[in-house]
């Protein structure tokens, strides 16, 4: 079942101010084309195309509303296209499939695909450990013993084994948001979608999961990150999208921040920095 | 006055302790057992009440229908009626289990609908996004928290059952109310022996109160209470030897 991923051949991108993309990149592991999406009677993607490459950071901002959670949500089929395609490592989903294409089975595309989410989502009824150690044992097949190692490892890189037994409701938002950046982890996801993890938190704790994040980052796990930290993104975003009104309007190379020319973006980005 | 305080024979109750305690114990296995099978349909009917068209209709029936049924018709019913339809005679045991069943699933749905739709939706989606199953998502994620916040209201289903036993008299289960019945019949003391049997209903209640709101505790998280506290003991000691492995195991390296 479990499909094949493309061979990366490619070193990773560095960290320095990037050159424009090659026209076609061998390595693009997510392609979002044409999607469009409505609830009800109201279409919030009127069509967008969004390709992710190996071990890129993609950057989504701009107002709310504007469709960037959904988009991200297609990513894992967390929410269905209308119309258009999800390829993601070879594989197609939705309903503008190219004929011939492979039709994917979308739980083992999620196996591969880590989501963080803005109010953490954690289990409530499950000890920090528990949370992580539940997709272990029902998605890897792990026994306990070994699921638990390995949940208490992943709690351990994010800086938190000694809060491994407690409760979600015993934690801080910021704690509780890397235990559910480790539950993500723990299941060596080739790509991981972050959806405004830091926009449910106080201020204060903002510092510690962007921190995580950064390390993440900087390990080159493949992103895309849906946020408002527009300094964060400055620092870590390869492409940088901004979003308006169901579609993108205008996205960019490392610093296009600072160089974007169309009116609503540099407004939008005035109001948030 | 004093004559008629003194024709109260308070003894008669402790005398006959173990024809009552009998139909005490009846009642509350006919309860129980009500209540498993009960818990269990109403899960699913809530489920099918939730879900798509034609179960969904058949869900809402069935809730509506059942829930104003009184006990007394329902056990009738199920006795001389359902028996004869089915072409089975039920005892009375299974007759009084039925009866309930048949009620109080159509409660417990209810229960379970709300619980159910207290959840979050980011819980289910979690769970899908690290690649769970639905159905184990259903069963890991979203049934224990839903059941935690349904307890409270099984436990008052559960008093209600064993209240509504008492209507079983009629088909001659040895249920607390026959047993008093009976007792009376050859004593003559129905005021002795009638408190007797709502005492019996009243400790029954707390002691299922006390076992619900156990049960209650073992589920918060943290869990609290001394039962909890030990349950959980075990646990703890379970995490702390993975963590010691695992921070020896790191300062090695």
């Amino acid at each position: 079942m479990r499909t094949p991923l493309p061979t990366m051949n490619e070193p990773l991108p560095t960290a320095s101010p990037a050159a424009e993309h090659p026209p076609a990149r061998p390595d693009v592991v997510v392609r979002l084309e044409g999607i469009r999406k409505s609830f009800g009677k109201n279409e919030v993607l009127h069509g967008v195309d969004l390709s992710v490459h190996q071990g890129e950071h993609v950057v989504i901002f701009g107002p709310s509303g504007s469709g960037k959670s959904t988009l991200l949500r297609t990513i894992n089929l967390l929410e269905e296209p209308d119309e258009g395609s999800v390829r993601i490592f070879g594989v197609e989903y939705g309903p503008g499939l190219e004929r011939g294409g492979t039709r994917g089975n979308a739980i083992e595309l999620r196996r591969q695909v880590g989501m963080v989410f803005q109010q953490f989502n954690l289990f409530p009824h499950l000890t920090a450990l528990g949370n992580v150690a539940l997709a272990l044992r029902t998605t890897k097949r792990m026994g306990r013993n070994e699921a638990e190692e390995r949940a208490a490892r992943a709690l351990q890189q994010v800086g938190l084994l000694r809060w491994a037994a407690h409760f979600p409701g015993e934690l801080s938002g910021g704690q509780q948001q890397r235990v559910a950046i480790a539950r993500a982890l723990s299941l060596d996801p080739k790509v991981m979608l972050f959806d405004e993890p830091t926009s449910a938190l106080d201020p204060e704790l903002v510092g510690e999961v962007l921190g995580a994040m950064r390390v993440l980052a900087e390990s080159g796990m493949t992103m895309v990150v849906v946020t408002h930290e527009l300094n964060f993104a400055r620092e870590i975003g390869d492409f940088m999208v901004f979003m308006d009104e169901g579609l993108i309007a205008e996205s960019g190379q490392r610093g296009f921040l600072d160089r974007c020319e169309n009116p609503r973006t540099r407004q939008f980005i005035a109001a948030v920095l | 006055m004093s004559t008629l305080v003194a024709n109260y024979d308070w003894s008669l109750v402790w005398e006959h302790r173990s024809e009552l305690l009998h139909g005490l114990l009846t009642a509350l296995e006919v309860a129980a057992v009500a209540l498993v099978i009960s818990t269990a349909i109403g899960l699913l009917l809530a489920l099918a009440r939730m879900g798509k068209a034609p179960l969904s209709w058949f869900a809402v029936i069935y809730i509506n229908v059942f829930r104003g049924v009184p006990a007394l018709v329902s056990v009738i019913w199920v006795y001389f009626g359902l028996s004869l339809l089915v072409g089975i005679s039920f005892t009375v045991f299974q007759a009084g289990v039925i009866a309930l069943t048949l009620l109080y699933s159509a409660f417990i749905a209810e229960i379970y609908r709300s619980a159910l739709g207290a959840i979050p939706r980011g819980q289910r989606e979690a769970g899908l996004a690290l690649g769970i199953h639905p159905v184990r998502v259903f069963a890991r994620v979203i049934l224990p928290q839903a059941t935690k916040i349904a307890i409270p209201n099984i436990g008052s289903m559960f008093i209600g059952m064993v209240k509504d036993t008492s209507t079983f008299t009629v088909i001659g289960l040895l249920e607390v109310v026959r047993v008093t019945q009976n007792l009376n019949s050859t004593t003559f003391q129905p005021f002795v022996l009638y408190t007797a049997a709502a005492a019996l209903y009243v400790v029954a209640a707390f002691g299922i109160d006390l076992l619900f709101r156990t049960i209650e505790k073992l589920l918060a998280t943290p869990p609290s209470g001394r039962v909890a506290r030990a349950v959980s003991r075990r646990r703890r000691k379970r995490l702390e030897a993975v963590m010691l492995r695992l921070e020896s195991a790191s300062s090695r390296t």
